[in-house]
């Protein structure tokens, strides 16, 4: 494992793919200081750009964005108080009071160095998690792996804060998309609705593309001319050097709390679809309630930036296991990895490590040196990227839809896919405007057909329905999803008692 | 009727009708359940789910959710509440929808240009000479670019118009 780990660190340290992972990087950065722009956004801007490269170079260039955009959002979290990502939300809490105190480096260096050692964190259980999940899962059968899918479909519908019924039926409507055009098993044309372009069915890209690109543009849109503050009045001439051993060493004396962080980041990234705001949040709160000095919180201590920032980057490395190890995207950044992935003809789940060794390690060793050139780029960065954010939304979001459509239409060189695109982008802007969940629709999107095959493999390969339930595994998953689902019930109404409003969802999906 | 339930009863009816027409599908010989086997559970689900939807809203069980509940990503907690402008968001789809008709037609270049000039011009009205030249420079550097980067460097093909030949 460590031999195959050296040998991908040497060969992504080539310049072929150097260059995609900086540039990567780079934009993950500057994609999540932008506030209104998120990790999603960038990396669905990203995307076209990746269709020309081998599949190591887009992959690695994708991981950069990711563990980028996961840093990125602290700079004006820090400086202005505007997270540019919802993971950076808990990071303000306590880097804006402790910059308006006049230690703004201090504030920027504590979430540079925590992300690092967090990411770092995440990196080791990535690496050393992948494997072993993945041999478990070879021993699924079709029961296993539809029971699997069903599983994450009803957390994620359970997990979503507001109304249960929604989440339930936004992801019943996900599953709705993958059944119209064809049967995914014999190819068989059903519910084309007269629409040629629907016989093949619908590719989960230009859904994804379209449902978040234009929720998110859209509700922007809709806010503008509405009288919020410029950014370009921002004061850019703040002083951020700092010593950067005391403020390692301020990191590192905190073991416990950056330890233990680190793993609520790590665990929420392996459940589908909660991103990294809820862990940093989560984080964030366990940080207060392990600390002998919890009223400072939120006066600007930097157990606080600590705690969040080191959750939401290990955070990353928990959303890849789940994708390399079962297949299953951890958020919407690793669905648009596993339509990558797609794209080059490479199947994801639990063959991949063993039938892409070296694409596998290759992730693995982008990942760890994308922390590296993170680390750099913010710190060449951190002062230039207040001019950035103040780019003109009028400008951005024209470019970043014209960048959406390119990725629709090479997808398969059809304006079909741009027509999809359209479509749902007009769905997932209603969606979002009903208060409709968009994780569970998009799960439900892309694990439609997984969950279609499987069901029908094991039919085919034995009959008897209850096989479901009484095989050890695959029952143990549904009544998982029962639960979850129980679960989730329980807490709506112990929260409607309470009178406790809900919180909206920021998982990063 | 409040907002959520015309939603459950929207989705409701789409689920219904579509599982009507599962009833025509026919079903293989090679497999023990047909092409609409699996259809018919998703659909029958979703009908009862919208349904519990457009019930629990009757009787007033859920809450009324914030507008934004679904989306995720969350902007600056400090921005002013300012009434949305749905008025820019028709028209922006609008435009949008305009430029897809307009690609194999006019072709990517042609189109992008005219798209991103209107759009921009749309969301931010300039005030200036200099903020119309912006406008058209960036129509310009886009099409320009994004032709450049991808059909000449990255080899990704992009739309051609009829029209125009390119």
């Amino acid at each position: 494992m460590f031999d195959l780990l050296a040998t991908a660190l040497v060969n992504i340290a080539q310049f072929k793919y150097l260059v995609p992972l900086f540039c990567g990087t780079l934009a993950g950065v500057i994609g999540g200081a932008l506030p209104g722009v998120t990790i999603t956004m960038t990396i669905i801007v990203v995307l076209p750009f990746t269709f020309g490269l081998d599949p190591l170079q887009g992959l690695a260039t994708m991981t950069g964005v990711y563990v980028g955009g996961s840093a990125g959002g602290l700079v004006t979290a820090v400086l202005l108080g505007l997270p540019g990502t919802p993971s950076a939300i808990a990071t303000t809490f306590d880097g804006y009071p402790m910059a308006k105190k006049g230690e703004p480096g201090r504030a920027i260096w504590l979430g540079v160095w925590a992300s690092f050692f967090g990411g770092l964190l995440g990196g080791a259980f990535l690496i050393l998690a992948t494997g072993p999940l993945a041999r478990i899962a070879l021993e699924f059968g079709p029961w296993e792996f539809f029971s699997l899918f069903i599983f994450a479909l009803s957390m994620v519908a359970g997990l979503v804060e507001g109304s249960l019924a929604k989440g339930l039926v936004a992801g019943a409507l996900g599953l709705i998309v993958t059944i119209l055009g064809n049967d995914p098993v014999m190819g068989q044309k059903r519910l084309t609705l007269g629409i040629p372009a629907l016989e093949g069915g619908i590719d989960f890209l230009p859904v994804l593309i379209g449902v978040f690109a234009f929720a998110q543009t859209m509700t922007e849109v809709e806010r503008m001319g509405g009288g919020r503050k410029a950014l370009a009045a921002v004061e850019t001439g703040v002083k951020l050097t700092v010593s950067h051993l005391k403020v390692i060493w301020e990191i590192v004396s905190r073991p416990v709390l950056l330890l233990w962080c680190s793993f609520i980041g790590v665990l929420i990234g392996v459940l589908p679809a909660i991103g990294g705001s809820a862990a940093s949040m989560f984080a964030y709160d366990q940080a207060k309630k392990i600390s002998r000095r919890p009223q400072l919180f939120g006066s600007g201590v930097p157990e606080g930036i600590i705690a969040s920032e080191s959750s939401n980057n290990a955070n990353v490395g928990g959303s890849l296991v789940t994708i390399m190890a079962f297949g299953i995207p951890g958020d919407a950044v690793t669905a648009v990895m596993l339509g990558a992935l797609t794209i080059h003809g490479i199947q994801s789940g639990p063959l991949f490590i063993q039938q892409n060794a070296q694409l596998a390690y290759g992730i693995f060793a982008a990942y760890l040196l994308a922390h590296v050139l993170m680390v750099i780029i913010l710190g060449l960065l951190a002062r230039v990227m207040l001019r950035i954010v103040s780019v003109p939304k009028a400008a951005l979001f024209p470019v970043v839809l014209v960048l959406c459509v390119i990725g629709a239409y090479a997808l398969n060189n059809t304006m079909s896919n741009v027509y999809i695109l359209l479509a749902f982008g007009v769905l997932g802007y209603a969606m979002v405007k009903f208060g409709f969940p968009l994780a569970p629709f998009i799960l439900g999107v892309i694990l439609g057909d997984q969950i279609e095959i499987n069901m029908i493999r094991a039919v085919m390969t034995d009959p008897d329905p209850w096989l479901f339930l009484t095989r050890p595994i695959s029952g143990g998953l549904l009544v998982a999803s029962v639960l979850s689902v129980a679960f989730a019930v329980w807490q709506h109404r112990r929260q409607q008692k309470k009178g406790i409003k809900p919180v909206e969802d920021d998982a990063d999906f | 009727m409040s907002r959520d339930a015309i939603a459950g009863l929207v989705v409701f009816a789409a689920s219904v009708v579509l599982f009507a027409l599962t009833l025509d599908l026919k079903d293989s010989p090679l497999v023990p359940v047909g092409p609409g086997f699996y259809p018919r559970i998703v659909l029958g689900l979703t009908a009862l789910l919208s349904l519990g939807l457009v019930v629990g809203e009757l009787l007033g069980r859920p809450r009324r959710q914030p507008p934004d509940a679904g989306l995720r990503d969350v902007e600056a907690p400090v921005a002013p509440a300012a009434r949305p402008n749905y008025l820019l968001v028709a028209l922006s789809f609008g435009v949008f929808g305009l430029y897809c008709a307009a690609l194999p037609t006019l072709g990517f270049r042609i189109a992008t240009f005219a798209y991103v000039f209107g759009s921009s011009v749309l969301l931010s009205r300039p005030r200036s000479a200099k903020g119309w030249a912006g406008a058209l420079v960036l129509g310009l550097a886009t099409s320009f670019l994004t032709w450049l980067i991808f059909e000449r460097e990255l080899s990704v093909l992009l739309p051609r118009g009829r029209w125009t030949d390119f």
